[in-house]
């Protein structure tokens, strides 16, 4: 049984990649540049090797280790994959 | 004077509809929405002051504030195709911010800043029509440390105070909850039966035990949104809920709530 609370306090050496992740979910620019050229995009950002490896991945649980939020893993992954595979969506 | 007091879920799959969720439940969820809509309107709500948590949209870790007010003249935001702009009540919004200081809560405020889709969710289906303006009051709920359950509730009396003291019909809505787990390995397991007992203690009327809730419950439980909830209660105090709808979802507790003021 993990004791780790869900959401944990963001560890200040992952400020870059939160930043990232915050960027890909919120930044439509930001995310069009990473669709088309991610190590670009994340150099914009500063992340260091080990933090762009896990998000090149999509490798969610390298990502929390490293201290990622968890909702913007999701989040940012979610409007990726919208833009990469569009999937069908009913608009109320 | 606060005219009325509601809960609504936010979740974004009641918006847009992916292939994975089940259409009748989301349906069930929206014609709950639409009470709550027609009562605003028989209510002849002049504003509705509406408590979210920041989905680090507007707050990110370049500062996060604990309770913050909206106090510019409109607010916006964009959620993948839904870009929507809302009027704030300012002189609401003001007295709220000066008053809650006042009260010795140290409120943030920005006149400036976009609006998450937690607030926009439950707008988009219960806005009144003619559309009226709105309050945005944003609770951390997602970057820890957040307030407590207790602090939230304790805000949420000062602001109810606030409010019934004002000369405009006021309705005071939560929007989130209930149990779900986001970016974790808990998404699709949320926990369903907690909500439910949240909701008899609500129904009895014991609003109250929802400020005595520790956050590592509330995170352990799905449920750190609960503290929207929390701000509401504080503000009606223990009266009985009228639970208009529990939708539990493959991965979200979707509840509508109305409290009597």
């Amino acid at each position: 049984m993990d004791e780790q609370p869900h959401y944990r306090f963001p560890p200040a050496s992952a400020y870059r990649l939160n930043r990232c992740l915050f960027a890909l979910k919120s930044d439509d620019a930001f995310r069009a540049r990473f669709l088309q050229d991610a190590r670009g995009a994340m150099s914009e950002l500063e992340l260091d090797a080990e933090d762009a490896a896990a998000l090149l991945r999509g490798d969610r649980d390298a990502l929390l280790a490293l201290g990622a939020h968890p909702y913007l893993v999701f989040m940012a992954d979610l409007r990726l994959r919208m833009e990469r595979e569009p999937v069908s969506f009913e608009f109320f | 004077m606060l005219v009325g007091a509601f809960a609504c879920a936010h979740t974004p799959q009641l918006l847009a509809r992916p292939s994975t969720e089940d259409r009748e439940l989301v349906l069930r969820v929206h014609a709950a929405f639409a009470r709550v809509k027609r009562r605003l309107e028989t209510l002849r709500a002049d504003a509705i002051a509406i408590v979210a948590g920041d989905h680090v949209e507007a707050f990110f870790l370049d500062g996060v504030p604990a309770l913050a007010v909206y106090v510019g003249t409109e607010c916006a935001g964009t959620f993948g195709r839904y870009r929507y702009r809302f009027a704030i009540h300012e002189p609401l919004a003001r007295a709220i911010v000066e008053q809650g200081v006042e009260r010795g809560f140290d409120l943030f405020y920005t006149q400036h800043a976009p609006l998450d889709y937690a607030f926009y969710v439950p707008l988009h289906f219960t806005m009144p029509e003619p559309a009226v303006p709105i309050l945005p009051l944003h609770v951390n709920v997602y970057l820890p440390p957040q307030p407590t359950p207790r602090r939230c509730y304790e805000w949420g009396r000062a602001l109810g105070e606030i409010l019934r003291a004002r000369p405009e019909r006021i309705a005071l809505m939560a929007s989130g909850g209930m149990s779900h787990f986001p970016g974790t390995d808990r998404y699709a397991s949320p926990e369903f039966e907690y909500d439910r007992r949240v909701l008899e203690s609500l129904k009895a009327g014991r609003g109250r035990e929802l400020a005595a809730i520790t956050g590592e419950e509330l995170d352990k439980m799905g449920n750190i949104e609960l503290r929207t909830w929390a701000t509401v209660l504080g503000a009606v105090g223990d009266v009985k809920a009228d639970v208009y709808c529990y939708e539990p979802s493959w991965h979200h507790g979707n509840a509508v709530v109305e409290w009597p003021v």
